[in-house]
């Protein structure tokens, strides 16, 4: 009983992290068609600033959000600089690679100098602990399993139910009609890359709620949010948060039966296979778009 | 060196030609080759202290590393995002086969490109039917997974704490600790001399004429009888001989392997190498090597904001010169020569 209730628990818990992460970066590849490797930076970003504003004496209710409203800039400003400029070029999908990952070392050795090496840790989302089931978990980690399918839920109703997300899924299913129609396609550009970028800075903080954090914390969560996009098909929205946890319940049971080190040998094999199989991802439609 | 070699032009369509009116001829290109590694070979006579020379020595390494990626990534057109794995695999090949199954090191060198080719044969199955991004993801993986195997067989590879003590090239009675790394030197420069040939040659032969069709044009160059399966694992398997050597070279040279050469932080500096120096020319790759690696040491007094300063730089030229530093210097001496010709 115990043995479930704990691959239960770990399964939502990290699937909810890897959802957050994940369907930011199927955003972004949805709309502008490229790699955001500056993802998992963002995760770290939005956990510094979150951690500077309580610093600073503001309540956790305050900081969070306003920490979540920050990235959203960083993430524009970030779209703006380094993936706006290439649009158009032939070897677009490479050099964002390359300008994401010198964007995310900046961010990186910027937040090294300017809150240093020291662990640090925010405030948890709901202080104190509970057993469930005969396994002991944090109400940070149960507040996280709830709230993270809300917020997914309602980006999911943005996609599918405002103006504004059905403009986005347009942009991202055929962008010379999107212009036709009048639409704004580098303002919407902007929008992809700031809601994924808040999304990841919301994970930053839920993350650093449990885990001490430091200037690196994104970049294991960014290559687990790749594996879930890779693994749930890069062309919805939906296929990832499936994958995100499928893959938290496969990384929970693996680490309970065959040890904390081969959980990572075994999900890479798996991936391998499954592009072998399914490229296209097992969830994903065979065409690109949105949700 | 970079004026007398001039590398063949980044346009796709001239490119995919072997014989195109603007291509270098090759005797050109051999006076260049020639002239080029020549100054290198008189390096050590100007630098005589042991740090100049061990950083030339990673300069190179790292450019036999880069130009190789050039092949699958440039030429190719193959995201190949595990090519530092096959580097990592020279690194623990060599140190494996010297330590544990004690082979001669200079066997061992030969025998992890040997290794490094197997395994990019292996990565390139996945890959066959992949595309863009897909082949991004599959190859990044492989690499994660290697570097997985290697930290859970601790017992054998040491694990996160790496390999010490791995045995070093000799080259007959000569010491290579006390002759101020001058050896090594001139061993690291010969590898790249024969992996820059190497790559040369195989890019202006014919199957480097196909693997460019198959990138700029996959259904066309099919349907002209270009075999995507058996090009592809030939790109994949060209690039990864040197690379293992060049991973053995630098286990040997450094006497220890650790895992940190399957981390992010040495995939982006080479990445950054072979798109700073402009893809598809090989000596891009190269002369951005030893750019990168000179100018890192340079601001070794910045410290913290050396790696900062780094990013914006690679930020700038990509932004301003998409054919990175070889599109650079070819636009500063077509307007130099413009002006020179003008008076006349």
């Amino acid at each position: 009983m115990s043995a479930l209730a704990e691959i239960l628990f770990g399964g939502l818990f990290q699937g909810s992290l890897y959802a957050m992460m994940a369907v930011g970066l199927a955003l972004v590849w949805t709309t502008i068609g490229v790699f955001n490797f500056s993802h998992g930076v963002f995760m770290m970003l939005g956990a510094y600033i979150a951690w500077q504003l309580v610093e600073l004496g503001l309540p956790a209710a305050v900081a969070f959000p306003v920490a979540v409203v920050v990235m959203a800039g960083v993430g524009w400003i970030l779209q703006a600089s380094v993936v706006r400029p290439l649009i158009g070029r032939p070897n677009i999908v490479l050099v964002v690679v390359i300008t994401t990952l010198a964007a995310g070392s900046l961010i990186e050795n910027g937040a090294l100098t300017i809150w240093g090496p020291r662990s640090k840790q925010i405030p948890a989302l709901i202080a104190g602990n509970t057993t469930i089931g005969g396994v002991g978990v944090s109400l940070h980690q149960i507040a996280i399993i709830v709230i993270t399918p809300l917020i997914l839920a309602a980006l999911w109703m943005f996609l599918n139910r405002t103006r504004l997300g059905l403009a986005l899924r347009a942009v991202a299913q055929n962008e010379d009609a999107s212009h036709l129609v009048g639409l704004n396609v580098t303002a919407l550009y902007g929008l992809a890359f700031a809601i994924a970028a808040s999304l990841a800075g919301l994970a930053g903080i839920f993350m650093g709620g449990y885990r001490f954090m430091s200037p690196v914390m994104g970049s294991d969560p960014l290559l687990k949010a790749l594996i879930v996009v890779v693994f749930g098909g890069i062309s919805s929205i939906s296929g990832p948060i499936f994958a995100a946890y499928l893959i938290g319940f496969f990384e929970a049971a693996c680490s309970y039966y065959f040890g904390l080190y081969w959980t990572p040998a075994l999900l890479f094999g798996v991936l391998i296979l499954t592009l072998m199989v399914r490229p296209e991802g097992i969830f994903a439609s065979r065409s690109r778009g949105l949700a | 060196m970079t004026d007398t070699t001039s590398p063949m032009t980044l346009s796709h369509a001239e490119a995919a030609t072997p014989i195109a009116p603007g291509r270098t001829p090759w005797k050109h290109e051999a006076i260049g080759f020639v002239l080029g590694f020549a100054l290198l070979a008189l390096l050590p006579l100007i630098f005589g202290d042991t740090y100049a020379r061990h950083i030339l020595i990673m300069a190179f390494i790292y450019a036999i590393v880069a130009s190789n990626w050039d092949l699958s990534l440039g030429y190719g057109g193959v995201f190949n995002f595990g090519h530092l794995a096959l580097f990592g695999i020279g690194v623990y090949a060599y140190s494996l086969l010297t330590k544990l199954a004690a082979f001669d090191p200079w066997v061992a060198l030969f025998a992890s490109g040997v290794i490094a080719t197997l395994a990019a044969i292996l990565v390139t199955i996945p890959i066959l039917r992949l595309k863009g991004i897909y082949i991004i993801l599959v190859t990044f993986g492989f690499a994660q997974l290697v570097m997985q195997v290697i930290i859970s067989q601790s017992a054998i590879t040491g694990g996160t704490q790496g390999l010490v003590r791995i045995p070093g090239l000799y080259v007959f009675d000569h010491n290579m600790v006390r002759d101020g790394k001058s050896a090594y030197f001139y061993i690291a420069l010969a590898l790249l001399v024969a992996s820059t040939l190497f790559l040369r040659v195989f890019v202006r032969s014919r199957a480097g004429a196909s693997i460019v069709a198959l990138r700029d044009n996959e259904e066309y160059a099919i349907s002209r009888g270009v075999s995507i399966v058996r090009q592809r694992m030939l790109t994949l398997a060209a690039s990864a001989f040197f690379t293992g050597i060049a991973g053995a070279f630098y286990a040997a040279y450094q006497r220890n392997a650790s895992i940190d050469v399957f981390g992010m932080s040495l995939a982006t500096i080479i990445l950054s190498m072979v798109l700073l120096g402009g893809t598809s020319t090989i000596y891009g790759a190269i002369i951005a090597s030893f750019v990168l690696t000179i100018f890192a040491e340079w601001m070794a007094d910045f410290g913290a904001w050396r790696p900062m300063i780094t990013a914006v730089l690679i930020i700038g030229v990509m932004l301003a010169y998409p054919s990175g530093l070889v599109g650079m210097i070819k636009a500063s001496w077509g307007a130099l020569a413009g002006r020179l010709k003008r008076p006349a």
